[in-house]
């Protein structure tokens, strides 16, 4: 059988569709850290295109701010690092440099949340998604596996302004297929029910869809919206469906505050008035742990996101 | 320089021998962690926790005792083996290294180890957390000398050069900072990633009193981190030129081995090495 694209590692699949890209546009640049072989474009991206990979050594505020420069110049740079010197290391370095000033830079914030598994506290990041969503012109994408990752990338190169992307590193199960087609305006309806509305993005989706289908085995059926836009985020899909359901249960691989939950409940306080349970860490700093022990600790796993939709 | 008796010289390379096996063990147990940059270091921190500083492990918050930040917090390895040997913690929890709960954390946890100074693992933090032990023990009128370790890969973080400026503006002769003078990061050598040098100069050129060292020879490490090696009113800087993965031959001078953990027959083969 041929090779898949989610039988590859979502970092092979960034570092790939970014040498495509580069491919046929001569202004996509690879920024990076020092960390270019845990974001999966070293060896690829710099074998491809050695001119057009920077490496800003361990210093991610330059690294921001040269992106913001090049974009001025018409250049496209992808800057990654883990999530949390992606992110909250260069708050205001982002802030100006790129979402105020909306230059051209998409920024990559690799290994979130959880999946920072044995690094612990320091590098274990719950609220990059809060902070990037509450910058004005910034976009906040959250694919959850390879298909949809490779549309985010080529997307991100297509639109002209400022967007963040989480990339969870590892290879993941397939939600989606080859047909798929990403549109940041549009929540995914990945199940179709009726008794509660089931939201989610990014890594965690691929447990959502897992809970929804053990609860339609046990006769609950699920409106699963996985929304791999955090921000746009598709207010009218999941009004419509609150609306159908009457009670939202959300899921994410970060803080409950101000996340994808915090999106949920502004809309929904805003527009519907519902009943939300936000799954998610609590007001909680990151540690050593394994993706099962935050899951029970916390209560965001499937059992306890089936538990919340019952 | 000074002559040191054959005792402490030996006793110091007994220790970070010891170190040096601890660091092996835990990372192998762990299956996670970072070998290189701990080895590297292991000599200096022996000298320190072994020779130099002043501390009481009955009293880890003992007001008058010197302080040692671990900046490039990815060594944790390093530290932790030095505070085992000095009986902060009993060694036999060294093989808890990374596991959930451990008060072994993958970089260093200051609310979670006694010991452990300052919270570090966010590159370029800790020197200024050292700077700011330094300013306060100077307010309080306190004899105690900071320590602090950074990587020369840290180096890159332009915090290092607020802290550069800072120590130096603020005096702090009470702080002696050393490089980690390994020459390699995760992505390669420095000087192909993002050339840092020359380090002594830009030191130098920012204020301090820079000493450099061969960070593996404990009587060029002793002399450079004693009392006598500072300069009033100014921060010392020791660039200590080390050897990452020193002391385990399939380690040493090998980027690989940066953050990667070894596999039980590579652990026999070190723990071989070591103590032969
Ligand atoms: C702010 C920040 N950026 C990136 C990292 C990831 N990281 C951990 S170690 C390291 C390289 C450090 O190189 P160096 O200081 O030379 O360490 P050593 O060779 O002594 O191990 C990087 C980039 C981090 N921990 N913190
Ligand atoms: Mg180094």
């Amino acid at each position: 059988m041929s090779e898949q694209l989610h039988d590859l590692e979502m970092r092979a699949v960034y570092a790939r569709t970014l040498i495509e890209l580069a491919n046929e546009n001569p202004n996509i640049i690879c920024m990076e850290a020092d960390l270019s072989k845990a974001s999966g474009t070293n060896p690829a991206f710099l074998t491809a295109h050695p001119d057009r990979f920077i490496n800003a050594g361990v210093a991610e505020a330059d690294m921001i701010c040269i992106a913001g420069g090049m974009a001025v110049e018409g250049k496209i740079p992808f800057c990654a690092s883990f999530t949390p010197f992606a992110t909250r290391r260069v708050y205001d370095q982002v802030t100006i440099s790129v979402a105020y000033a909306n230059t051209n830079v998409k920024i990559v914030g690799t290994a979130p949340g959880i999946t920072a598994g044995p690094n612990g506290g320091t590098h274990m990041c719950f609220q990059d998604m809060a902070i990037m969503r509450a910058m004005p012109n910034m976009i906040v994408l959250s694919p959850c596996d390879t298909y949809e990752l490779r549309e985010c990338i080529k997307w991100m190169a297509a639109h002209e302004g400022p967007v963040y992307v989480q990339l969870s590193r590892m290879k993941q199960p397939a939600v989606f297929d080859e047909s798929y087609r990403f549109n940041p305006d549009k929540a995914v309806k990945v199940r179709e029910g009726k008794d509660v509305t089931l939201v989610t993005t990014g890594y965690m989706t691929q447990f959502a869809v897992k809970a929804a289908n053990e609860l339609a085995a046990e006769g609950i059926t699920v409106d699963l919206l996985h929304y791999p836009s955090v921000k746009p985020f598709d207010t009218a899909t999941l009004i419509e469906s609150a609306k159908k359901t009457g009670k939202v249960v959300t899921v994410e691989n970060q803080s409950i505050i101000g996340g994808l939950g915090g999106a949920v409940c502004e809309t929904l306080s805003e527009n519907h008035p519902t009943p939300v349970k936000r799954l998610g860490i609590p007001d909680k700093f990151g540690e050593v742990a394994t993706e099962d022990y935050l899951f029970g600790k916390h209560g965001f796993g499937v059992e306890h996101i089936k538990k919340a939709c019952r | 320089m000074s002559e040191y008796s054959p005792d402490v010289v030996r006793k110091l390379e007994e220790k970070a021998n010891q170190m040096r096996q601890d660091i092996v063990v835990m990372v192998g147990a762990a299956q996670s962690g970072h070998p290189g940059g701990s080895l590297s270091a292991a000599d200096i921190v022996a000298a320190l926790y072994f020779n130099v500083m002043r501390y009481d492990v009955k009293n880890p918050k003992w007001a008058d005792r010197d302080r040692f930040v671990l900046s490039k917090g990815h060594a944790s390895p390093v530290l932790y083996a030095a505070l085992a040997e000095a009986g902060f913690f009993p060694r036999a929890e060294i093989i808890t290294f990374r596991n959930i709960n451990s008060h072994l954390q993958g970089h260093p946890d200051m609310k979670k180890l006694a010991g452990v100074e300052f919270t570090t693992g966010s590159l370029g933090q800790g020197l200024s957390g050292a700077g700011g032990m330094a300013i306060a023990g100077k307010l309080d009128k306190k004899d105690y000398r900071v320590f602090c370790m950074i990587g020369d890969g840290e180096s890159e973080e332009g915090q290092i050069w607020e802290a550069a400026m800072s120590a130096a503006h603020y005096k702090l002769d009470n702080l002696t900072a050393i490089t980690d003078w390994n020459g390699l990061q995760i992505d390669g050598p420095n000087a192909e990633i993002m050339n840092v040098n020359p380090l002594p100069d830009k030191w130098r050129a920012f204020g301090w009193n820079v000493i450099e060292i061969d960070g593996h020879d404990f009587t060029q490490i002793l002399d450079a981190l004693s009392p006598e090696s500072r300069v009033e009113g100014k921060p010392t800087m020791i660039i200590a030129k080390t050897v990452k993965g020193k002391g385990v031959s399939f380690m040493e001078n090998a980027c690989d081995w940066h953050g990667k953990a070894p596999s039980e027959e590579q652990v026999k083969t070190a723990l071989a090495e070591l103590c032969a």
